[in-house]
């Protein structure tokens, strides 16, 4: 791709103190330890993919959001599928939501790794974040992080013909299959949760909050990033000692 | 185009123009990294690896200004 800054010359006034700083530490390093370069860490085998602000997709939003790209996303999960090197992976979710088919398209990604993953819910988990938080393997959520179930609507131009509610139908239905196929909650809750009057000021729909959600069995516990890294580990262990299995017979 | 979004849509696409500054994805010492480049300068925006320890790099992080590739 682009080359190595290295071999330019400095154009910024920055930069020259900056290489000083580089080759002082440079000097540090072969006094303490005899040797310029440093035995790097071995990368981690499990990998991390933050899914923050919003889900952008088919349409690039201004530069005033912050928005997680679904192009970025999906061949950093390809790689984590093919990797060997890479045993689990842990989403973290902090997300006000985004366009439907790039959330689908993300959640289905998770869901269909043969990888352990768990997922974990901070903050929020809003809207298409909710079918991403239960695409994992297992979930986590914060008890402080909340998710909004609403129904699915249009923003801008609608068209007032039935086959516009139609269409809109069909996308909702599309998540709630989803989400009630990958997580314990029934069609019934869900429905009732997405439609309920009174709960959100300006909108129908239901705030969930950490514990509720777990009452609700649309995640699968309560806890932290040390639970789900630890759920995570345990998770890869059994993989292994399945594929171990596997080998001998 | 279907937005499924607790944002409301005059905060998404506010109606003042927008200048966007050029951003892409570039590999520094095979990190890929999101930049953007302002007139001659090119600073680390994001890093946008899956690997926890690349976030650990000192040589990489966020909001630092690479020398002009």
């Amino acid at each position: 791709m682009d080359q190595t800054p290295e071999t330019e010359t400095p154009s910024n006034p920055e930069a020259p103190k900056k290489q000083d700083e580089n080759t002082s530490g440079l000097i540090q390093k072969i006094q303490s330890l005899g040797q310029t370069n440093v035995p790097q860490m071995e990368g981690s085998s499990i990998h991390c993919l933050t899914i923050v602000g919003q889900i952008e997709g088919h349409m690039q939003l201004p530069p005033n959001n912050k928005a997680t790209k679904y192009e970025h996303l999906i061949p950093q999960l390809v790689a984590i599928e093919q990797n060997p090197k890479i045993e689990g992976l842990l989403v973290i979710l902090n997300t006000v939501g985004g366009d439907v088919e790039a959330g689908l398209a993300i959640s289905e990604m998770i869901a269909s790794l043969s990888k352990p993953s768990v997922s974990l819910v901070l903050g929020g988990g809003h809207s298409i974040g909710v079918p991403i938080a239960v695409s994992a393997h297992y979930s986590f959520i914060v008890p402080t992080a909340t998710m909004t179930i609403h129904p699915v609507r249009l923003t801008g131009l609608v068209i007032g013909v039935p086959q516009t509610f139609e269409y809109l139908d069909k996308m909702q239905e599309r998540v709630i299959s989803f989400v009630t196929s990958h997580s314990e909650i029934s069609e019934e809750r869900f429905k009732e949760l997405m439609f309920s009057k009174g709960n959100l000021t300006r909108d129908i729909g239901t705030n969930v909050i950490g514990t509720d959600a777990v009452k609700d069995g649309l995640i699968n516990e309560v806890g932290g990033v040390g639970q789900a890294l630890q759920k995570l580990n345990e998770l890869i262990e059994k993989q292994n000692t399945k594929e171990n299995n596997g080998l001998k017979q | 185009m279907t937005w499924y979004t607790m944002m409301p849509y005059h905060l998404m696409f506010p109606e003042e123009g927008n200048d966007q500054t050029a951003q892409n994805v570039i590999l520094y010492n095979n990190i890929p990294v999101l930049v953007e480049r302002t007139g001659d300068e090119t600073k680390i925006v994001q890093i946008m690896s899956t690997d926890p320890f690349h976030y650990l790099r000192e040589d990489c992080q966020p909001g630092m200004t690479l020398r002009n590739l």
